[in-house]
């Protein structure tokens, strides 16, 4: 669903990607581990068609995103770590313009701005304008755009950030559901625990250039993912 | 710790000078030294301008035995400048401070806060009235013989008169609190307390002139009016000629009606400050969303993001109601209008839809909704980037917002002139398709220069719709587009006829607007794309 291949970004003659490769098959959620700065949302930039690259190739649902970004974005939703949505609209005004870009018929966008809305609870603040909201009702309101159109991969950027206990749960059962009907998701994470659990497969990435990757089984053997992960960068 | 908050205050009431409201960052001491001097100008020029003003009113009415008139008139002046510079800032100061819930929150009494954010009002409107009275008392110094009481009341008043501007503005900032904590739309009271300012503004200045000339011709009968209304600055009047009596009873109701407010604001001030203001929950009804293309939808939210800022409509949007009040003047005023275009034109049909076209095409310039439009994405252009459009669909939506919103009223103009002018039937076609290629361009260029020199980083709005080159560049690069076609006619008038040079006109601006356009389709949506904010 997702290839990166050789992807390398340079900010300034410094390389924030440097040589990356990753696949991710439909059905995965895949989790993005690496300390701050290591390069996770630059990759994860990339991916979504913000950024450009001077390296590699990245494709989504066989297509690249450097050729026919559109045909890319179409397929992907991206939820950012600090969603800055429109203030000057209200909820079900931005979820309708999201809606309406991507094509989707006035049934399903009502069948599936109900069936979210109600899940995380967000039903009664739709009216309110985005201004309004605090930051886990942006993140929420994010997550429920996101699954708007049905896209085949969504890319994440800290999801869990700012979501209460309870949006947190229903946001990882969604995950799983997602892709057990052949959709990708791949996303980044400082809570181990979280990759630990509800990942099928993870990578970590130190300064810009993958270390390791695999199953949680394989990168993590017969430790634990955090005791790996601090192995690693004290090994830097 | 009143100490603390008073100099915490005046750092808020200053921070305009040592900080950069673009970066939010302290300037440097050169940009302090810099910005400094520009002021002293920009407040220099204000106070020579009321220095003549004080000068063109304070001999006759001295002359006339009317020195307290004169002072009371300046007095009154300087109370309206104040309140205007600190009404709004006392209803940011006191009820939309930012730090007010850390404040409540800290063992500090309300009223020594109430008193902290009062002395910030004050200053503020001190600094506004002094504007006027400084250049007002040199010139009363000028021209009355001086003794110890007339300088020392002179000195004091605008001391007293601060509290009476304080007094007010908090009236006023109180009203304003009111209105806003029980109003959902906060944006319509913005909107409408700018324009009705705009609205006075001109109305004033259209008819200061008569107002001084009848005071100057009647001071006696004016005198008796000013008297009757305005008691305080009668005594302050004649405070000002060193009588004791009435420098107590200016003093003593000045200082009277504050102590009233304070004590008012004392008893309100947390219900207030700490009110949710128009956050009324307004609870979500699902109604049958209709499906719009894409195309639609980017329009809708530029629309969206136009409606929703008042600072926006306010100064990118204004020209909307100016083209239609310009208009209903036109066809008010046509048989002026008529004559003045015979003078001008010697009766040439071709030079007459020129100038009609010139004068058409200046009512346009006004709009500049595109220029600031994609530094207004900020923070969220992610979205723009991430979403299967185009640069060019979001581009081409903002162009089409500003074609919208200034080509509807620029028709009301277009029949105005039409109506008036009568011109042969090629003349008839110019105006139209002149302005609207001329609209095109503008709008074009306003974009051009927004994506050559985006500014996503702001913090607040005000930044990119006022204080951003590209906003400055399509509202006079409009003015000096036409003045360079106006010159170019002048000086090929003697060669070139004028349907002739109209036509040359036209197929530059054809050009132009290609050129522009093909830019923005090309490079212009390259460039979207890569925008960070």
């Amino acid at each position: 669903m997702l290839r990166i291949e050789n992807l390398t970004k340079i900010y300034g003659g410094k390389r924030a990607v440097d040589d990356l490769t990753l696949h991710i098959l439909p059905g995965e959620i895949y989790g993005f581990i690496g300390h701050n700065g290591a390069g996770k949302t630059t990759t994860i930039k990339s991916c979504c068609g913000i950024l450009q690259f001077e390296k590699g190739e990245i494709y989504i649902d066989g297509i690249s995103v450097r050729e026919n970004p559109i045909a890319c974005k179409q397929r992907l939703a991206y939820i950012p770590d600090n969603p800055d949505l429109y203030d000057f609209m209200t909820g079900i005004r931005f979820l309708n313009y999201i809606a309406d870009i991507f094509g989707v018929s006035t049934d399903a966008r009502q069948e599936r701005i109900r069936r979210y809305a109600d899940m995380f609870e967000l039903t009664e603040n739709l009216s309110e304008p985005i201004s309004a909201y605090s930051h886990g009702m942006k993140q929420k309101l994010a997550i429920i755009s996101a699954l708007i159109h049905d896209p085949k991969l969504i890319i994440m950027d800290e999801p869990f950030v700012g979501l209460d206990p309870k949006a947190s749960h229903l946001l990882k059962l969604t995950m799983r559901s997602f892709c057990d009907q052949g959709a990708a998701i791949f996303f980044s994470t400082h809570v181990l625990e979280v990759a630990e659990k509800l990942c099928d497969k993870v990578a970590i990435i130190q300064d810009g250039k993958l270390i390791r990757s695999g199953t949680v089984e394989e990168v993590k053997g017969d430790s634990s993912l955090e005791n790996v992960f601090l192995e690693l960068e004290e090994a830097k | 710790m009143t100490g603390a908050l008073l100099k915490k205050q005046m750092l808020e009431v200053f921070a305009w000078i040592y900080q950069d409201r673009k970066t939010g960052k302290n300037r440097s001491r050169r940009g302090i030294i810099t910005y400094g001097l520009l002021y002293t100008v920009i407040f220099g020029f204000l106070a020579v301008m009321f220095y003549v003003l004080a000068d063109t009113m304070c001999a006759p009415l001295i002359n006339a035995g009317f020195s307290w008139l004169y002072m009371a008139l300046m007095g009154l002046l300087a109370v309206t400048v104040g309140m205007f510079g600190s009404v709004f800032n006392t209803f940011a100061t006191l009820y939309q401070a930012k730090d007010n819930d850390l404040l409540f929150s800290m063992p500090i009494p309300v009223r020594t806060i109430l008193i902290a954010r009062l002395s910030g009002v004050y200053v503020i409107g001190l600094m506004y009235e002094l504007f006027v009275i400084v250049p007002a008392i040199i010139v009363y110094f000028l021209n009355i013989r001086l003794t110890f009481l007339t300088v020392l009341f002179t000195v004091l008043i605008p001391v007293i008169l601060s509290f009476l501007i304080l007094a007010i503005s908090c009236i006023l900032g109180y009203v304003i609190a009111w209105i806003s904590s029980h109003l959902k739309n906060q944006k319509i009271l913005t909107v409408i307390v700018s324009l009705a300012f705009i609205v006075g503004y001109y109305c004033l200045c259209g008819s200061a002139g008569n107002v001084l000339q009848v005071i100057l011709q009647n001071p006696g009968n004016f005198g008796r009016k000013v008297r009757g209304v305005l008691y305080p600055l009668y005594h302050m009047g004649l405070a000002a000629g060193g009588n004791v009596g009435s420098m107590l009873i200016f003093g003593a109701i000045v200082l009277g009606l504050f102590c009233v407010v304070y004590l008012v604001l004392a008893h309100s001030f947390i219900k207030l400050a700490t009110t949710n203001k128009g956050s009324a929950k307004k609870k979500y009804v699902e109604k049958t969303a209709r499906m719009h293309s894409g195309d639609r939808a980017l329009l809708t939210k530029e629309f969206a993001r136009f409606l929703g800022s008042p600072a926006y409509m306010l100064n990118c949007g204004l020209g909307i109601l100016f083209m239609l009040a310009a208009a209903v003047l036109l066809f008010i005023k046509q048989d002026t209008i008529i004559k003045t275009l015979q003078m001008m034109s010697a009766g040439k049909d071709g030079i007459v839809v020129a100038i009609a076209v010139a004068g058409t095409c200046m009512t346009t310039t006004m709009n500049d909704m595109t220029a600031p439009s994609v530094s207004l994405e900020g923070k969220n252009i992610w979205l723009a980037q991430v979403l299967p459009v185009s640069g060019w669909s979001v581009l081409k939506a903002k162009l089409h917002m500003h074609l919208l919103l200034t080509l509807i009223p620029a028709a009301a103009v277009i029949a105005s002139v039409e109506w008036i002018v009568r011109p042969s039937l090629i003349g008839a076609l110019f105006i139209p398709v002149m302005t609207v290629l001329f609209v095109i361009l503008m709008a074009a260029l306003g974009l051009l220069c927004n994506l050559k020199m985006p500014n996503l980083t702001w913090t607040s709005e005000i930044v990119p719709i006022k204080q951003s080159a590209s906003v400055a560049i399509a509202l006079f690069g409009g003015w000096g587009i036409i003045t360079v076609f106006g010159v170019g006619y002048y000086l090929l008038a003697r060669v070139i006829a004028p349907y002739a040079y109209l036509a040359v006109v036209t197929l530059i601006l054809v050009f132009a607007d290609i050129a522009v356009i093909h830019w923005l389709k090309k490079r212009g949506s390259r460039i979207f794309d890569q925008l960070t904010s």
